[in-house]
């Protein structure tokens, strides 16, 4: 179930895998903009199509991440129970806190 | 440009021809004077063949008397058919009557012409040398030649003759040395043709390239006139000039061609690159003018004219993404909210084009009616995330709204997941402290809490969208700062601070469009 798409320009990469648990980790790298964020909602509804329990955006290798990107990780929470975000960069992590959406996108660790 | 080649190949084929064909004219010529020599030097040598057993019967008549019986016998192996001579007289000197008194092979012509016999032997013959003369107008044409021994008066004279062929034509042997000559042998230095002894060609005189030369034959003279039977020099320099010329032909229409052709790939380059330019012209124009509705819309969906309120200040500035032609989200609002209040609302919905800006539009409208129903921010907020989450959406939305209490120097301020806005005053600048909700769209029964804050007098209010602090690879914070670091120092008016905002912090190639909008106390 492994696969990759990449966005030279937006140097945008997602990667698509599952965790030991079984559980689907979206693994994105790169800076998430309006130009990438089209191709993830179609990575996201592909793995929401199988309809899983939880669903991981590793965001740790994700530098940048603008409104267009966050709105792409809300809708998830809509198909899905238990949207987690994991490692988010500092970058990252500000940009949630001061939209408030850490109660909405669960960060771990 | 190909005509050009053409010229010029054809100039510089038609030098080398002209060039090759002179070098092959003047060698063809120079050839031709060395043959004639030699064929001069070839002819004057047959004159001791001629000239010894002649001299040595006059000798021998002389020594005995005019014996008939011993010249027969002495000249006999000269004479005859494939011999040296056709005749051979013998004529006794000195006497009134010239006649032969011993003839060997046939009846010399001079002997039946005695007036012309007598004039020959005494007026025009010299002893010890051959002497010519020659029948060239009778029906047997010949060539006579007479020797006589020298010092001796009345001596005899031995007198041979040879005849010419009728018509005077003689082709020279294939194997001859002379075989790629005609030539022309005159007598004396004429060259009538009635002094013709005899020839290769059918007409003359000979035509064309030709050399001459003059050979001493006895007491007289022939001439010889030569011209080249084909080529002296070899038919490769007789056919160089046309090698060059067919050879400068082919590489000058190959050259031409080439040349054609390049120009023609040149040109279609050009046209190319002139289709290329005007395209990218037209591209550039749509895109403009494209890019020029976008903000054009954009502006409609904005508020005209902000409203004028007692003891409060008011400025806004919509800034357009710089490249791109999408219509950006954000939007901003104030609203008379009656009782010296004043309803702010800043908004932004992710994403671009024409669904964001259109989502904008009804959201900004939305929150204009809850607002105008009296609301409180947190409730407008609320209400206005019910309003999105009522129906299937993927998009969200952060708004700041912000209630102002002019008199009273208070807001009340509540945050869907916008940034908090800056307030400035004496003591410098800091953001408001918030209780961040989620965006609008992004949760179900979502709450709101609002924070009232007092506010100093003629302090400054700057709220505004992520474009105005959001850098790639940079935290949040860093942006804020920088804004907040911009906002403050020497006191501004409103407009003069929002434009030196809009143009200090918004980069040249910003990616994201902003809103900014400023409200300042009077008092």
């Amino acid at each position: 179930m492994a696969e990759l798409e990449s966005d030279p320009a937006a140097e945008f990469v997602i990667y698509t895998h599952l965790d030991p648990t079984g559980d689907p980790i979206i693994t994105l790298s790169g800076e998430l903009d309006i130009a990438g964020a089209g191709s993830l909602e179609k990575a996201v509804a592909a793995i929401t199509a199988e309809g899983p329990v939880r669903l991981i955006f590793d965001l740790s290798e994700l530098r940048f991440m603008d409104s267009a990107g966050i709105a792409v990780l809300v809708s998830a929470t809509k198909n899905v129970d238990a949207v987690t975000l994991r490692n988010p960069t500092v970058v990252v992590r500000r940009v949630l806190e001061l939209t408030g959406l850490s109660e909405v996108l669960p960060i771990e660790p | 440009m190909a005509v050009t080649a053409l010229l010029v190949g054809l100039v510089v084929t038609a030098a080398l021809v002209l060039t090759s064909l002179a070098v092959y004219n003047r060698n063809e010529r120079r050839l031709l004077k060395l043959r004639v020599r030699e064929l001069s030097l070839v002819l004057a040598a047959t004159v001791p063949s001629i000239q010894t057993p002649l001299a040595s019967a006059a000798e021998l008549a002389d020594a005995t008397g005019g014996s008939a019986q011993k010249f027969r016998a002495f000249m006999a192996p000269y004479v005859g058919a494939g011999r040296q001579f056709s005749s051979v007289s013998l004529w006794p000197l000195g006497t009134s009557h010239l006649k032969p008194s011993a003839v060997l092979g046939g009846t010399p012509a001079l002997e039946s012409m005695p007036n012309r016999a007598k004039q020959f032997f005494t007026h025009s013959t010299r002893s010890g040398v051959l002497n010519l003369t020659s029948f060239l107008n009778s029906p047997h044409p010949a060539l006579g030649f007479d020797f006589s021994a020298p010092g001796r008066a009345h001596g005899f004279a031995v007198y041979a003759e040879n005849p010419l062929p009728a018509n005077r034509r003689s082709k020279l042997e294939k194997n001859s040395a002379f075989s790629d000559l005609n030539y022309a042998l005159y007598l004396g230095h004429s060259r009538r043709s009635g002094d013709i002894l005899v020839t290769s060609v059918k007409d003359l005189p000979i035509k064309g390239r030709q050399a001459s030369d003059v050979v001493p034959f006895g007491a007289g003279v022939f001439t010889v006139v030569v011209s080249p039977n084909g080529s002296l020099g070899g038919t490769f320099f007789k056919d160089l000039p046309w090698i060059i010329a067919l050879a400068g032909l082919l590489v000058t229409l190959a050259v031409a061609w080439m040349t054609d052709r390049l120009a023609h790939d040149r040109q279609r380059a050009e046209d190319l690159a002139g289709i290329l330019d005007r395209v990218a012209a037209e591209n550039r124009d749509m895109y403009t003018e494209q890019r020029g509705i976008s903000q054009t819309l954009q502006h409609a969906l904005l508020p005209d004219t902000l409203p004028s309120v007692d003891g409060l200040e008011v400025n806004a500035r919509y800034i357009p993404a710089a490249s791109g032609v999408d219509i950006g989200g954000d939007w901003y609002d104030i609203l008379d909210a009656g009782e010296g209040r004043v309803l702010l609302l800043v908004g932004d919905v992710s994403g671009h084009g024409l669904s964001a800006a259109t989502t904008m539009a009804s959201l900004r409208h939305a929150a204009l009616a809850y607002a105008a129903l009296g609301s409180r921010p947190a409730r407008v907020l609320a209400t206005l995330s019910d309003f999105v989450n009522s129906k299937p959406h993927t998009y969200m939305a952060t708004v700041l709204c912000a209630l102002i209490n002019v008199d009273a120097h208070q807001m009340t301020v509540a945050s869907a997941g916008h940034l908090p806005p800056l307030l400035i005053d004496g003591e410098g600048g800091q953001f408001v402290e918030l209780d961040v909700g989620p965006a609008v769209g992004v949760s179900n029964d979502a709450r709101y809490q609002e924070r009232t804050v007092s506010v100093a007098p003629n302090a400054t209010l700057i709220a505004f969208t992520d474009g105005l602090v959001e850098r790639r690879g940079e935290v949040l914070d860093i942006g804020l700062a920088r804004l907040r670091d911009a906002a403050i120092g020497p006191r501004l008016s409103l407009e003069d601070l929002v434009s030196k905002l809009a143009r200090e912090l918004t980069s040249e190639d910003h990616q994201d469009d902003t809103a900014i909008l400023g409200v300042q106390w009077l008092s």
